[in-house]
């Protein structure tokens, strides 16, 4: 038993937590994974640089990041609970709108983002005549006011159907009985749902928000597939991607500055957000 | 029923979007696979004579075959090996056969926020001599997917009965042989979803094919078809049969255990 646990664990410290000591080491040095360079301790200047013009993009990475973030958890959140109060039934076209909304997941980020890449050229794509019909042009994913917008889009597209199914969970598990003793009171449609099915939900939400908050903060795949950070959708994830290994001049102790602020902006906003969701499930059923 | 009308309405409404976002793209993607580049050129919009000379033209230009079966054999050991590993863990947890059990939980299920950081993980697979190639990339691809099956084996675990492990004591079996004939079989759902999960989670990962690998031999089909894109622009019938045939493994994996991840999504959602 002891061999077989210590193995497991192992694994998951030398490649979990170990790469995230190392991480914060490594944002106090100029490291550059070049043979032969030197690696010095810069001290905090790789977090100093970050609000100075020595290491440009922080400021709009940072803003562009919490765009993502709030515009990503409410609609994910928003559409996942709409979709699920709509495909929770039996019927055949319930079933058959479950298997399409989760679909993306199953496609991957990778295929994802190149089938939107396609539905989005401006040269011949659909998406292009659909729009050129009503005189609007644009270059998409390559335009400055569309690429953040598409990619949010993009984002929510894919990750909707997980929303989607963690809320039919909830939906199934509301007792009938509660909607039925409703009823006799006369308690029926937007007030049934306001009153009775979203509160009982609270379980669900609590792991669908934080899922998403969680989620969007830390993903880049997506944003790397489909713009590689230009236009505006360089988000924080992408900015420490794109400093350690998109130019020339690696700088892979910025990038490790870059991802720690990320995860303690990451911490900062979940734990609270979880106290408050739990705290909120608490009061709902005493 | 006065409420029975707006009901019906807001349903059809959300069908009809469903259909055109979710089906439609994925549907206009196939039809312009089938499209010969010139019909494609002049009416983008409209099926022409079936063509499956792009299908072809993509097969060898981006080395699908290759890359597909190397897709296949990261994604599958990476995550078999994580499964079992989140197995070995799961069980002494939910036995509470360490002292520390619910602290070593926590401890795994915090791994659930930890991103996955690609910085140190470059310099460690450089010191590891795990960088470009196939062993240590499925190595460091085995961590991602251990969080999460060690929560979801830990709560299947619990549900089997005490008395079985009372019972292949009396009969003598090994600790191994009993997770392997006893526990293995009875779990074997919430297995198949941590399995699928992970290999979800290698499948996803296109920053790590990129970092970790040099070599194109050794990429996996998402950082081909990636650069098949970058390589071809804007021959946009040969990259529709690109993603065709690169989405197909996943799509039939989808199709064969769509009840599993239905159900599993399910239990999660009651969890809480």
């Amino acid at each position: 038993m002891w061999a077989c646990l210590l193995l497991g664990l192992a694994v998951y410290a030398l490649f979990g937590i170990v790469p995230m000591i190392a991480n914060v080491i490594m944002s106090f040095t100029d490291y550059t994974a070049l043979p032969g360079a030197s690696v010095d301790n810069v001290g905090f200047s790789n977090y100093t640089s970050m609000f100075t013009t020595q290491a440009p993009g922080f400021d709009q990475a940072f803003i562009a990041t919490v765009v993502f973030v709030v515009a990503v958890t409410v609609g994910q959140n928003v559409i996942g609970l709409v979709f699920a109060h709509r495909l929770q039934g039996q019927s055949r076209a319930a079933a058959a709108g479950r298997v399409l909304v989760f679909m993306p997941i199953a496609f991957g980020v990778t295929i994802v983002g190149l089938i939107w890449i396609l539905f989005f050229n401006p040269q011949q794509g659909p998406a292009a005549s659909l729009f050129g019909a009503f005189g609007v042009h644009s270059a998409f994913f390559g335009a400055d006011n569309w690429a953040m917008p598409l990619v949010i889009f993009v984002q929510i597209w894919q990750n909707a159907g997980f929303s989607t199914l963690v809320f039919i969970g909830g939906l199934r598990a509301i007792n009938p009985s509660i909607y039925e003793a409703a009823e006799m009171d006369g308690i029926t449609g937007w007030q049934r749902l306001r009153r009775i099915t979203f509160p009982l939900l609270a379980p669900s939400v609590t792991v669908n928000v934080l899922l998403a908050v969680v989620g969007s903060f830390t993903t880049y795949n997506l944003i790397y597939v489909l713009t590689g950070g230009m236009y505006g959708t360089q988000t924080l994830g992408m900015l420490a991607f794109n400093a350690a290994f998109g130019s020339f001049e690696a700088n892979l102790g910025y990038g490790a500055a870059v991802l720690v602020i990320l995860f303690l902006m990451t911490l900062v906003v979940a734990i609270p957000l979880m106290m408050l969701l739990r705290y909120r499930e608490r009061r709902l059923f005493g | 029923m006065i409420h029975r009308r707006p009901r019906l309405v807001s349903g059809i409404t959300v069908g009809v979007l469903i259909v055109l976002l979710f089906l439609l793209p994925a549907l206009y993607v196939l039809m312009m696979a089938f499209e010969s580049p010139s019909h494609f050129l002049t009416s983008p919009l409209t099926p022409g004579s079936p063509d499956v000379s792009n299908f072809s033209g993509a097969w060898n230009g981006a080395d699908l075959g290759v890359e597909l079966l190397n897709t296949i054999l990261y994604s599958v050991v990476a995550s078999a090996l994580s499964t079992l590993l989140g197995l070995v863990i799961a069980f002494p947890i939910a036995r509470r056969l360490l002292r520390g059990h619910s602290l070593l939980y926590t401890f795994c299920f915090l791994g659930l926020f930890l991103p996955f950081s690609v910085i140190p993980l470059f310099a460690e697979s450089r010191v590891l001599d795990l960088y470009n190639n196939r062993i240590g990339y499925i190595i460091l691809h085995v961590e991602p997917g251990l969080p999460l099956a060690v929560v979801l084996l830990t709560a299947a675990i619990a549900s089997v009965p005490y008395e079985l492990d009372e019972a292949a004591y009396m009969e003598g079996a090994g600790y191994l042989t009993h997770l392997w004939r006893v526990i293995v079989p009875l779990i074997r759902p919430a297995l198949l979803i941590a399995f699928l999960y992970g290999m979800l989670g290698v499948w996803n990962d296109i920053i790590g094919p990129v970092v970790l690998l040099a070599d194109p031999s050794l990429f996996p089909v998402t950082r081909g078809i990636y650069n098949f894109f970058g390589s071809n622009e804007s021959q946009w019938t040969l990259l529709a049969a690109g993603i065709v045939i690169a989405s197909l493994p996943v799509v039939i994996l989808f199709a064969a255990s769509q009840r599993q991840i239905n159900r599993a999504s399910i239990v999660g959602g009651v969890k809480g």
